[in-house]
């Protein structure tokens, strides 16, 4: 079975806890666009790469059966609490642990009460996935570079085709990481500077038209340049996962969140 | 007009494996042990504390990273379980601790009055980063003493070491003249490991100390040569280094903990304590006390214990 869907989304919470702060309320409707989309998509199995669940001793899978509970950002608890219901996919979840050795990752299974969810997983579940499908959760182990963390979308993917999952892809993570690193007028957010969003711009125009040898001469300079979170590596995943195969993309919202870069691109398959 | 002093501060690092090597009630794994050395280490620094009887506990901790200033618990009680998200199989800690919102308030305000960006948290279903719990239960493991806990501003990732370690400084004194208005006996944690170099594997028994040394033996150089200075009280020395030292020996010291620490004690030129060192996945661990009153830095007719900030620390605050 193919992939049906694959997104890159923001993971920051703003959308989510105060949609009604202008800037953060047009990520929220771009957000809930793709939600659609996913819904329309029908997946068995959705992805997740968040950028926010930090390894640093092995690739970590989600396998706990069921996820629920509060989270509250450790930055942006003002805005209030993340609650959290997922069901697992640990099956495929399983199947990805064992598959990683082929390309020399040491995977493991997390399954703890209380495990801390991070706020991009949240986020990207809560507007993506209104239909309830299971969940596989894969982190992101810092010590992973750009080419492993390819490897580990193609893992993931090639996995869950092996099942027969109808399955989609999500990488949750920001663009620009520059913040603002103060207090500021919330419905005056902004770009943290021009150079940043010409970056960021540049980026999801070769996304757009599904340039990838566009984007892998540009990416070192943008990763230099913008800093994005995480080097961008939610894309990596999401380029491995789909094998470079998109025909392009639509992008339903990009804007600021506290300066730094966010956008929600459905990728075209 | 309070006179509140900092009476001890304590290099008192983090590693989960020490609490679980020492098998509390409140955490759900259970081990054989582990790291010994370094346990005892906490035990001779539990005892000073004991003696200290200070009336509030003030932790730093890198694991509560912020991106906008430093934040300050702002709750009275906070409760809930710690789960450390790297080794969720050593450390599913049920905790419950009594916040003294007055001086993380003063903390803060001083902060602020110093150019800071600073804030309080004051949602009640925050959880508590499973550094500060580490340290607070491997220094108080009874959770009889009010604690602030402050957040690691990314300062000295998202800028440079050196300006990071100027607004901890900034942030240290800011500490100290909040402690000194609101009448605390207070005692300083830096919840910081040396080097930080790590293995990338685990044994199969985690608690396995045969397994357990040095990743990186340039790493274990330089904790030995700061240890030592610190054992000397060459505090000037140590910072003069401090930013090489982050940068060939990965410092968890970067976080800022142990600047904000001495920047409030006032960078005295006292020997520091070693209570013990010992390696955890391979990285460097250190328990070490600047015990001020002993020093006769505070307590009842103490002398003034300010020293100038070292050269690096350019605020002029």
């Amino acid at each position: 079975m193919p992939c049906v869907a694959a997104f890159l989304v923001p993971g920051l919470p703003h959308p989510m806890l105060k949609p009604d702060n202008l800037p953060w309320g047009q990520l929220a409707s771009a957000y809930q666009r793709a939600g659609r989309a996913m819904s329309a998509a029908r997946p068995d199995t959705i992805i997740v790469y968040s950028t926010q669940w930090l390894a640093v001793l092995d690739e970590l899978w989600q396998t706990r059966p069921h996820l629920k509970g509060q989270h509250v950002d450790e930055n942006w608890y003002e805005f209030g609490d993340l609650p959290f219901d997922m069901t697992i996919d640990t099956e495929l979840a399983h199947a990805c642990i064992t598959a990683t050795r082929a390309i020399g990752v040491t995977s493991k299974p997390v399954n703890y009460d209380g495990f801390p969810i991070d706020t991009g997983t949240i986020v990207a579940d809560h507007f993506l996935n209104e239909g309830s499908a299971p969940l596989v959760l894969c982190s992101n182990n810092i010590y992973h570079d750009w080419a492993k963390t390819v490897g580990l979308g193609r893992v993931a993917a090639e996995t869950a085709e092996q099942l027969g999952r109808r399955y989609a892809l999500v990488g949750v993570g920001g663009l620009s990481g520059a913040m603002f690193r103060e207090a500021i007028a919330i419905r005056d957010d902004r770009i943290h500077d021009p150079e940043a969003d010409r970056w960021n711009r540049t980026v999801l125009d070769l996304i757009e038209r599904g340039d990838v040898a566009g984007l892998k001469r540009v990416l070192p300079d943008y990763q230099k340049q913008a800093k994005p979170d995480m080097g961008l590596k939610h894309l990596a995943f999401l380029l491995g996962g789909l094998k470079e195969n998109f025909f392009g993309a639509r992008v339903h919202g990009y804007g600021p969140v506290w300066g730094s870069g966010a956008a929600v691109v459905e990728f075209r398959l | 007009m309070a006179n509140g002093e900092i009476i001890a501060g304590f290099l008192a690092p983090h590693p989960p494996h020490l609490v679980y090597g020492e098998n509390p009630p409140q955490n759900e794994p259970r081990s054989e042990g582990g790291w010994e050395p370094l346990r005892w280490a906490y035990e001779r620094a539990r005892k000073s504390l004991d003696e200290l009887r200070p009336d509030v506990l003030l932790v730093h901790s890198p694991h509560w990273m912020t991106h906008v200033g430093h934040h300050f618990l702002g709750v009275r009680h906070l409760s809930g379980k710690s789960v450390d998200p790297i080794f969720p199989n050593l450390f599913r800690y049920n905790f419950e601790l009594t916040v003294d919102v007055e001086l993380a308030e003063a903390c803060c305000a001083e902060a602020g009055k110093a150019g800071l960006t600073a804030k309080m948290m004051r949602n009640p279903n925050f959880r508590v980063d499973y550094g500060t719990i580490t340290t607070l239960h491997m220094m108080r493991p009874q959770w009889d003493i009010p604690i602030v806990g402050i957040s690691a501003n990314n300062s000295p990732y998202y800028l440079n070491t050196e300006e990071g370690m100027e607004e901890m400084d900034l942030l240290g004194k800011a500490t100290r003249r909040a402690i000194e208005a609101t009448g605390r006996r207070a005692v300083l944690l830096a919840s910081n490991t040396l080097c930080h170099l790590h293995f990338h594997e685990e044994p199969a028994i985690p608690e396995d100390m045969s397994r357990e040394h040095p990743e990186n033996y340039e790493g274990y150089k330089w904790d030995m040569r700061i240890i030592d200075l610190l054992r000397k009280g060459q505090t000037r020395e140590v910072f003069r280094l401090l930013p090489q030292f982050v940068e060939e020996a990965f410092a968890e010291i970067k976080s800022g903990a142990f600047t904000w620490m001495f920047a409030a004690m006032g960078y005295p030129e006292i020997p520091g304590e070693l209570h013990g060192y010992g390696t955890v996945i391979g990285t460097g661990n250190a328990v070490m006390e600047w015990n001020l009153v002993k020093a006769g830095l505070a307590g009842r007719g103490a002398a003034s214990g300010y020293r100038p900030a070292p050269a690096y620390a350019g605020a002029s605050y």
